[in-house]
């Protein structure tokens, strides 16, 4: 079965006709692109489990097979970027197959504009958490399986077109990861990877509960998105379904009070499976808000918009508090990634096209600036052997490659110019503020509460003066330092370039067509019952 | 052919915006050293300034601004609705004229004034490579900010120099002071550059975006927006309202009038001196040609709008400089001296648009920027003073003028400048006989007292000996690097004194000016002297008594800031961050309990199981029962 999904993969590679406007449009295509990126990763998990490795002779070799596979995988993402037709609302490189006809189950796969960002995201998130994992020296064979695991779940919820595979792919995802942080986790990784499981557990249930309203409605005759997104339903079934798909977003983004799950599985998880956490699985939350609620029940969305906003500013405000009394720099990290999330959500509460456009962009903003923060609050703890405000102090002269690098996700989470957050902070801001102007200053506000946080915690950490009684610290190098480095230049390349690079006097992308311009394809579709009114 | 500066335009104004970024660019990908690192910044602003001349001379014989626009993005969002809502986009729109060539000159000889300054009294500073790079990053940033004409554009740019300033004011890594006083630099600010994102916002909410045939797509183009502020539909005056005030807070935050102006008066001291000499002065530049620019939305607002915003700009351009009578630290009685003068100046520039009829905003914006030389050129010369002295407290000071005298005329002119900057503006703009004209009069007043009272307190009197401190080792600054502070305070006083002539404000603002009588000028100019009078005779007869009177009433009013930032701490942000904190502590007490109580039901179940059926059966149906006797009617409704 594998074997004959890779053949016809293969075969149905052929060069695309048609001219090339930019490169990696024309190099391949297949019918099979999505399911290439969505099974390799279990694949290759597979092959890993089944190869010899005696006494971890092979452990270097497991990490460069993980990190060739995340590789290629980008490859192939990037030629589906390129390949990826701008502005066009439907699904595409869609894949469909009936799987289970008498439930109505189609193993039905698509990807629009919001999809394909989602998937970049997943595909720059997957090769920073490998590099990441780099320096895991046990069990290294099933860490780089689950993590593979982990990233093709991630990637089969982006991608899913038919409810029962997205809850599959979403439900999935939460194993790996908890056995990830059962088995390489910090002391506290018990109790981190139970909370885990209970709250994506509860969120899982909640998300089950809106499928099964879905797929009555629709008569249960199928469980395809084409079909169930589209159905009329009345004002109170849109409101219970909107109910439980906010439970489900909540608990994933997270969102205050669905956050308890946030602290231990942020400051226990190793690097890599925090990366992955705050950077791509947490965002599915927002993605499936987007799709089944904003997308689906527009009168729903809108008797739940004040909830939706009044969540996102008490979390932003509720995140820059507790930064006041963290004595933990990992636990630091832990509540300011919830701020990312809680920006996409006020852009999806305002429920009009340009906050929707914003909340889209800071899907993949806010998984970068959520993945950053973590782990570099990770690598300046396993830097400075010290995990304590009270021991951390006066880092910047000693490290500063790390030190700058804090700075930059300390500025891009307050989504200042020139990173990829300012544009998606200023669209969602400027798109909320007519129909949520109490919530979008209460979020203004929570914000400079947050920056007064991070202006505390850098001032102790970085800035202030070295503490004689610290144990020894010392800076990481640029390779040590590659997984950062990829988010943060990914920051920097969409802040400056959200169009894509082109030369001066032209409309012809030099070789990127632009993070903008390939979201644009079917925002317009989910936003056209939100319009404004003069 | 004859050379037609103008045809330069195209590529010059691009060249003095991307010059510093370029700098930067160079400085982070090779440089090390700390004077290779000053030598490219400076030689990023010389390429900057030289093109910036190139405009000039390309502009003086034009009243029409030049416009040149690049796409950076746009994206459509709806097919449905209001046109100018159905898309977002934001362009690089360059915009130049003659107001803004003179602003940018200004900002280009500040930055350059204290990199040259830094260059020598800055060489033991750690980090130079680091220091050097970032006013590189301020430069672009402030030079974009001034020919934006795009609001995205403006607060990308906005936001950019304020990130570059938070790092410039934190630049002393390693110590604990300066770490603790920059906490306020990145807090306060961001603060109210929200404010100032969110009245974009709300203006975008209204108008969307403008599609012009000339520019392209542009995010609320300001030269366009000003004509349809009243004629669009859906634009209220409520909207506008609220715009202005958000606007004006977000400006005033970084004009730092008081009492916003904490977030550079508390680094005056522990940031590099070059640093805090330079943002202080910048912003001032910046906020007051962006308040000025924006002002046709404030007018389009209402009266009363325009009038608290004076009111405030009024009580602001009293209360600093009042403070500054009563700080015993030189630079930072200097800064609350400009954030004096830069409030007349916005009260100016905001009375000049409260009646169509009225030309006079632009003095308001010219005394800001001759303010704002001085101040740096101040700043430089006491900052070099008090490091000659070793010590920041005006009573420890002294003998300047014998032992230091070529700072202390350096510090002199830059006093007499900043008493001076807001004469020509005054008179232009008030009448003496009016309220606001009796209110910018004193602040005049209190600025001239404040600012002279510095170079005295500096200048004159015994220096004494103290506790490994030996006056005699007392040395005048560098002349290689006094020779900035003097370029930049006489730089003020042309300014000052073109300031004062009608034309140079023709130019400016391309409009006519009635010329005041000599009687106004006159007047304004003895408010001044007045000033500058009563702190020679206080310090010439008796300075300790006026240093002792300074310190207690100093002292009382740090009491009472103390005493607020306490309460505040007591009563809203301690309770704010307890109740944040128990929250977070109890939610996994909250789900260890949930857990627990699932744990047990989930054994009780087992236990049921293992029950007789029967048994369990019976006992469930009389619990059912007696539960659906309780709550039918009649037994207890």
């Amino acid at each position: 079965m594998v074997l004959n999904i890779v053949a016809s993969a293969i075969q149905a590679a052929s060069p695309t006709p048609g001219p090339v406007t930019v490169p990696g449009a024309g190099i391949f295509s297949s019918s099979l692109l999505l399911s290439i990126m969505v099974w390799t990763p279990v694949l290759v998990a597979a092959a890993i489990a089944v190869l010899p490795n005696p006494r971890g002779r092979f452990d270097l070799l497991m990490k460069q097979i993980a990190f060739f596979t995340n590789l290629g995988l980008l490859f192939v993402l990037w030629v589906a970027y390129n390949q990826f037709e701008n502005f066009l609302p439907s699904a595409q490189f869609e894949e469909k197959v009936a799987w289970l006809p008498a439930i109505g189950v189609t193993y039905h796969l698509g990807v629009d504009g919001p999809g394909m960002l989602m998937l970049i995201l997943s595909g720059l998130i997957g090769l920073s958490s490998v590099l990441a994992s780099f320096g895991i020296r046990e069990r290294v064979r099933s860490y780089f399986c689950l993590l593979l695991l982990t990233e093709a779940c991630v990637t089969g919820a982006i991608v899913a077109r038919d409810m029962f595979v997205l809850l599959l792919f979403w439900a999935a995802a939460s194993i790996p990861l908890a056995l990830l942080i059962l088995g390489w986790g910090g002391p506290r990784r018990e109790s981190a990877a139970w909370r885990l499981v209970a709250y994506w557990g509860l969120g899982t249930v909640a998300l089950l509960v809106a499928i099964m309203g879905l797929y009555a409605s629709a008569g249960g005759t199928t469980f395809d998105m084409d079909v169930l997104l589209k159905i009329a339903l009345s004002p109170r079934a849109q409101v219970a379904i909107g109910a439980a798909l906010l439970l489900a977003g909540a608990t994933r983004l997270p969102l205050f009070p669905f956050h308890g799950w946030v602290r231990d599985v942020y400051s226990e998880a190793p690097v890599g499976v925090a990366i992955v956490i705050a950077g791509s699985a947490t965002r599915l939350g927002a993605y499936v808000m987007l799709r089944a609620l904003v997308g689906a029940e527009p009168i729903g969305a809108q008797l739940l918009s004040p909830l939706m906003a009044a969540m996102a500013a008490v979390t932003v405000g509720y995140a820059g508090l507790v930064i006041f009394r963290s004595v933990d720099l990992r636990e630091v990290g832990a509540h300011l990634a919830m701020v990312p999330g809680a920006i996409t959500m006020l852009g999806l509460a305002a429920l009009t096209p340009l906050a929707i456009g914003g909340s889209v962009l800071s899907l993949f903003t806010g998984g970068v600036v959520g993945a950053l923060i973590v782990a570099v609050c990770a690598v300046v703890t396993d830097r400075a052997q010290s995990r304590s405000l009270y021991v951390l102090s006066g880092l910047a002269p000693r490290m500063p490659n790390v030190a700058w690098i804090m700075v930059l996700a300390a500025l891009a989470l307050l989504g200042v110019p020139l990173m990829a957050s300012y544009p998606a902070e200023a669209m969602t801001f400027f798109g909320s503020i007519r129909t949520q102007p109490v919530w979008v200053f209460a979020v203004a506000l929570g914000l400079a509460v947050v920056a007064a946080g991070l202006a505390l915690v850098l001032h102790r950490v970085l800035f202030g003066a070295p503490n004689p009684d610290a144990p020894g610290v010392s800076d990481a190098s640029l390779g040590e330092t590659w997984f950062l480095a990829i988010m943060v230049g990914a920051l920097l390349w969409v802040g400056v370039f959200p169009n894509g690079p082109k030369l001066p006097g032209t409309d012809t992308p030099i070789f990127d067509p632009g993070l903008i311009n390939t979201m644009a394809a079917g925002i317009t579709d989910i936003a056209s019952p939100y319009a404004l009114k003069s | 052919l004859p050379f037609d500066p103008y045809n330069t335009l195209v590529w010059a104004v691009p060249v003095l915006v991307v010059a510093p970024l370029a700098a930067f660019v160079i400085a982070i990908s090779g440089v090390r050293t700390r004077r290779s690192a000053s030598n490219t910044a400076l030689f990023g602003a010389a390429v900057s300034l030289v093109a910036t001349l190139l405009v000039a001379w390309g502009l003086a014989k034009r009243s029409a601004p030049f416009v040149s626009n690049y796409e950076y993005f746009n994206l459509s969002v709806a097919f449905n609705g209001p046109t100018n809502l159905q898309s977002f986009g934001m362009d690089i729109v360059l915009r130049v004229d003659h107001l803004t060539v003179f602003a940018l000159l200004v900002v280009e000889l500040c930055v350059i004034g204290a990199l040259g300054w830094h260059r020598v009294m800055g060489r033991s500073e750690a980090g130079g490579a680091r220091f050097h790079a970032l006013a590189s990053v301020f430069l672009f940033g402030s030079t974009g900010t001034l020919v934006s004409n795009d609001l995205g554009e403006l607060f990308a740019f906005w936001g950019l120099t304020g990130t570059a300033t938070y790092l410039l004011l934190a630049h002393r890594w390693g110590l604990d002071a300066p770490a603790r006083a920059t906490r306020i630099a990145l807090a306060l600010p961001f603060l109210t550059d929200l404010f100032l994102l969110c009245g974009i916002g709300v203006l975008y909410s209204r108008y969307g975006v403008q599609n012009h045939s000339n520019l392209g797509r542009s995010f609320l183009d300001i030269t366009s927006l000003v004509p349809i502020l009243h004629i669009t539909s859906g634009a209220t005056v409520k909207a506008l309202v609220v715009a202005s005030v958000l606007i004006f807070v977000g400006i005033a935050g970084r004009l730092a009038l008081w009492p916003l102006s904490s977030w550079y008066t508390r680094t005056t001291i522990d940031a590099p001196a070059a640093a805090s000499a330079m943002t202080q002065a910048v912003w001032s530049v910046l906020a007051i040609v962006v308040l000025y620019r924006l002002m046709p939305v404030f007018a389009a607002s209402n009266a009363q709008t325009l009038r608290a915003c004076l009111y405030a700009c009024g009580a602001a351009a009293v209360i600093a400089p009042l403070i500054a009578l009563v700080t015993n630290e030189p630079r930072r009685a200097i800064a609350l001296a400009g954030s004096g003068v830069a409030a007349v100046g916005a009260a100016v520039v905001i009375h000049g648009f409260e009646n169509a009829g009225f030309t006079f905003a632009v003095a308001g914006v010219a005394c800001v920027l001759a303010a704002a030389l001085a101040r740096v050129a101040g700043a430089l010369a006491a900052s070099g003073a008090a490091g000659a002295m070793r010590t920041d407290d005006l009573n420890e000071m002294g003998d300047a003028w014998r032992r230091m005298r070529a700072s202390a005329v350096a510090l002199l002119v830059a006093a007499l400048v900043l008493g001076l900057s807001a004469t020509g503006a005054l008179a232009y703009s008030v009448s003496s006989s009016s309220r606001l004209g009796l209110v910018l009069g004193e602040a005049v007043l209190l600025v001239s007292l404040a600012s002279l009272r510095i170079f005295l307190a500096i200048a004159i009197g015994p220096l004494r000996r103290r506790r490994a401190f030996e006056p005699d080792r007392v040395r005048e600054a560098a002349g290689s690097a006094l020779v900035w502070a003097y370029v930049l305070a006489l730089g003020g006083a042309v300014v000052v004194a073109a300031a004062l002539v009608h034309n140079s404000l023709d130019f400016l603002d391309a409009h006519q000016h009635p010329v005041p009588n000599a009687e106004t000028y006159l007047l304004w100019v003895a408010v001044a002297l007045v000033g500058f009078a009563a702190a020679a005779i206080a310090y010439s007869t008796n300075k300790y008594g006026a240093t002792r009177a300074t310190t207690a009433l100093g002292a009382w009013a740090n009491r009472g800031a103390s005493l607020a930032m306490r309460s505040a701490g007591r009563f809203v942000v301690g309770p704010a961050v307890a109740i944040a904190g128990g929250t977070e502590d109890w939610s996994p007490r909250r789900d260890d309990a949930m857990g627990e109580s699932l744990l047990a039901t989930g054994r009780f179940v087992i236990v049921l199981s293992r029950a007789p059926a029967i048994a369990v059966a019976i006992a469930l149906a009389v619990l059912l029962a007696v539960t659906l006797a309780l709550v039918s009617p009649g037994v207890f409704r």
